[in-house]
């Protein structure tokens, strides 16, 4: 890994509501933090620890001032170990103010297009994060754009500011069908020149897909902020071959964190399947890969010569079990 | 001429070296279909549109224009696209020239290459613009041939590489790195 990490603290904590905590972090010897473009996320390194057999990264996507910022803003949203989160986000709500924590500088999969003419941002619940950043850059610039929100009652993180931000241009609804009914109309009626942005959990954004290219909008237009393969079963166990030696990587670990653990650098940063750097050729003798990841392209999926190592794993075939040999 | 075809990656569409026709879209919603040219080039565009009609979703709104110029086209274009809503696609059929054209102004007008469709009936003209006197000029030339700029005279080569906002090649002298010192191209 080489991206090196920032040190900070955490400056201040509120509950947004009763499952989603805001972290706001600042470097811990003063001064400014690196500056990003709206819908970069940070990756906190989550310790070892409470349940956690292995560190974990777990992105967040920063909602605050993003112009030499004094503090980091992330909205965290606590998935329970108990339902087989993790454990990161268990983590971050745990801290407290004076507790410092490493990350690694922002990274950004999720910018706006600047020439677009106007920005459609389409969120559900916590996804609201990395279109807040959107938002306030929109504003700033006084660029055209509509929020549509979908979230529960009550889990309504972020919404009051978003809606005094758009001055009236959001609109903030608490079910499915209601949410469903205003997606299909509003992609039908957006000036050319519109790119829409959305991020929320993997099912509601197929179905943002589904309705913008139902009205004719081609995927050069839209933009989704994956929350990376966080409801990925645990996978069945296989082996993999690597300079010789042969490592097992057990249902529950991936492909990355067991090349890690047997002494192996890889690349890797968002380790959720999305950004791309955890890459890992793929030699012959292996079995076909089972491609988990939301970044490699479908042609590339098939030619079987690579894989994403923090989400990817090998499938057996009728008479030879789940092996892969890998050159890193 | 004979250039070896680049690699992809050139700003040069393939549709100019060959005479491509591209199937339209069909998961358009909304339709602007223009015919350009004349001679030979507006019977093969008014052919290559009545191929394409048929092929438009049933029901979709479609404007068809026919126009000799690529000014007249572009006109028509502009004004079905200023209150055009996402989902609309622009097809041309014409020279490469008249389609460059046209997807430059496509672009300004904030379409995307994924939104163009182009039917080429021609790829024997060139738009070429001339790096030291900013004039155009349209001349039967392949890629890497020599014109003369009409304006200042110079010998241009038409460099492989097309400008998406204009729709011209890059042009400049031949001979500008042969030149005797003092001389300036
Ligand atoms: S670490 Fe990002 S795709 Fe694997």
């Amino acid at each position: 890994m080489s991206a090196e990490r920032i040190a900070l603290v955490v400056t201040g904590l509120t509950a947004l509501t009763p499952s989603i905590r805001e972290v706001v972090l600042a470097p811990i010897d003063g001064g400014s933090l690196p500056s990003y473009a709206p819908g970069s996320h940070l990756v906190l390194d989550v310790p070892v620890g409470d349940g956690r057999e292995r560190a974990l990264a777990n992105a967040y996507s920063l909602t605050g001032e993003t112009v030499e910022p004094t503090e980091y803003r992330i909205s965290v949203l606590r998935c329970d170990p108990a339902d087989g989160a993790a454990g990161g986000s268990a983590w971050v709500h745990t801290l407290a103010v004076g507790d410092k924590v490493e990350a690694l500088p922002p990274r950004n999969l999720f910018a706006p297009v600047r020439h677009a003419t106007k920005h459609l941002l389409v969120g559900a619940g916590i996804g609201i994060t990395p279109l807040l950043s959107h938002l306030r850059s929109h504003v700033r610039w006084d660029a055209d754009v509509e929020l549509l929100h979908v979230c529960r009652e009550g889990e309504g993180a972020h919404v009051d500011e978003v809606v005094a931000l758009t001055g009236g241009a959001a609109t903030v609804v608490h079910d499915r069908a209601t949410f469903a009914a205003l997606l299909a109309e509003r992609v039908r009626d957006q000036p050319l020149g519109t790119h829409l942005y959305t991020c929320g959990p993997t099912g509601f954004m197929d179905l943002v897909h589904l309705e913008a290219a139902a009205a004719g909008w081609p995927a050069e237009r839209v933009h989704a902020e994956a929350f990376g393969a966080a409801d990925l079963d645990p996978g069945a166990p296989f082996t993999v071959g690597v300079a010789g030696e042969e490592i097992e990587v057990p249902s529950g670990v991936s492909l990355l964190e067991a090349l890690e653990e047997a002494g192996h650098e890889v690349p890797n940063l968002c380790r959720q399947g999305v950004c791309g750097e955890c890459r890992v050729p793929v030699a012959s003798g292996s079995t076909p890969v089972l491609h988990r990841d939301l970044y490699l392209t479908d042609e590339d999926k098939a030619a079987n010569d690579c894989l994403m190592a923090c989400v990817s794993r090998a499938l057996p075939t009728d008479d030879r079990p789940a092996h892969l040999e890998v050159t890193l | 001429m004979s250039t070896p075809a680049p690699p992809h990656y050139t700003s040069v569409p393939p549709w100019t070296r060959e005479p491509v026709v591209e199937s339209p879209d069909a998961t358009g919603t909304a339709f602007t279909v223009l015919a350009v040219g004349t001679g030979s080039d507006a019977t093969g565009a008014a052919a290559i549109v009545d191929a394409w009609l048929p092929t438009l979703p049933v029901g979709a709104p479609v404007q068809v224009h026919t126009s000799e110029d690529v000014a007249g086209a572009i006109a028509a274009m502009r004004t079905d696209l200023a209150g055009a809503r996402v989902g609309h696609r622009v097809l041309v059929a014409g020279s490469a020239t008249d389609c460059l054209a046209v997807r430059a102004a496509a672009l300004g007008s904030s379409l995307m290459d994924s939104e163009l469709t182009v039917g080429v009936t021609s790829v024997a003209t060139r738009a070429v613009w001339c790096v030291h006197c900013s004039a155009t000029t349209i001349a039967e030339a392949g890629l890497e041939d020599v014109v003369t700029c009409p304006s200042c005279r110079k010998d241009l080569v038409v460099y492989p590489h097309v400008s998406r906002r204009t729709g011209a090649h890059l042009g400049f002298q031949v001979d500008a790195e042969t030149l005797p010192a003092g001389v300036t191209a």
